[in-house]
């Protein structure tokens, strides 16, 4: 199973930068790019607070796939 | 740049930190211009960390406004790790030749390569774990 995400489409749809979205979730711009690529899984805590930040149910933003 | 006002503090603090070390620089021999030149090299390096994307910043912690997250730390910590496994493994590995071969303490200068082989790992290993 992989865990995939929406977060760059729902962060540009709230208008949001990498910057500005990292700020509000208390998390570096580097670490948004990861998960943005699916390059890191993030913890329940910071995918709530991305969730909370671009107005997403969190089972809508992150969700997981058959590889 | 809206926050620029509020990071006053950090700034200041690290304009401080920046002039202490040029200073020692200074009071050790070390040409006037050089230690100038190496006090404003860590200045540029402090006002570059937070907008660098490898820290959280939060203006209203002051002086530490920039924070490490949780992906951040926890390559800190691996990064720690392997430098420690690595240089624990160096410093066995030359006991045991200079002990069994040599019949002699280890030389000074190979324990300071083993801390620099340590460095080294670290920052081999924190560049790795950040490629995205």
């Amino acid at each position: 199973m992989e865990l995939k995400n929406c977060l760059r489409e729902s962060r540009t749809q709230c208008g949001l930068t990498q910057e500005s979205l990292a700020n509000l979730v208390g998390a570096t711009r580097q670490t948004i790019i990861a998960i943005e690529k699916g390059g890191y899984t993030p913890s329940v805590a910071l995918a709530l607070k991305l969730a909370s930040a671009v107005d997403v149910p969190v089972q809508d933003l992150f969700w997981l796939e058959e590889r | 740049m809206k926050t620029m006002p509020k990071m006053t503090q950090y700034y200041l603090s690290r304009a401080l930190i920046s002039a202490a070390f040029g200073g020692l620089f200074a009071i050790t021999g070390t040409p006037w211009w050089i230690a100038a030149l190496t006090g404003a090299g860590v200045f540029a390096l402090f006002l570059w960390a937070p907008r660098s994307g490898r820290y959280a910043v939060s203006p209203k912690r002051g002086v530490t406004a920039l924070q490490r997250d949780e992906r951040t730390q926890g390559i800190t910590d691996k990064a720690g790790r392997n430098a420690f496994v690595v240089m624990a493994f160096a410093i066995a590995g030359l006991n045991l030749y200079f002990g069994s071969m040599t019949l002699s303490a280890v030389p000074v200068r190979f324990l300071s390569w083993t801390l620099i082989l340590g460095v080294l790992t670290y920052f081999a290993t924190d560049l790795w774990l950040r490629r995205t």
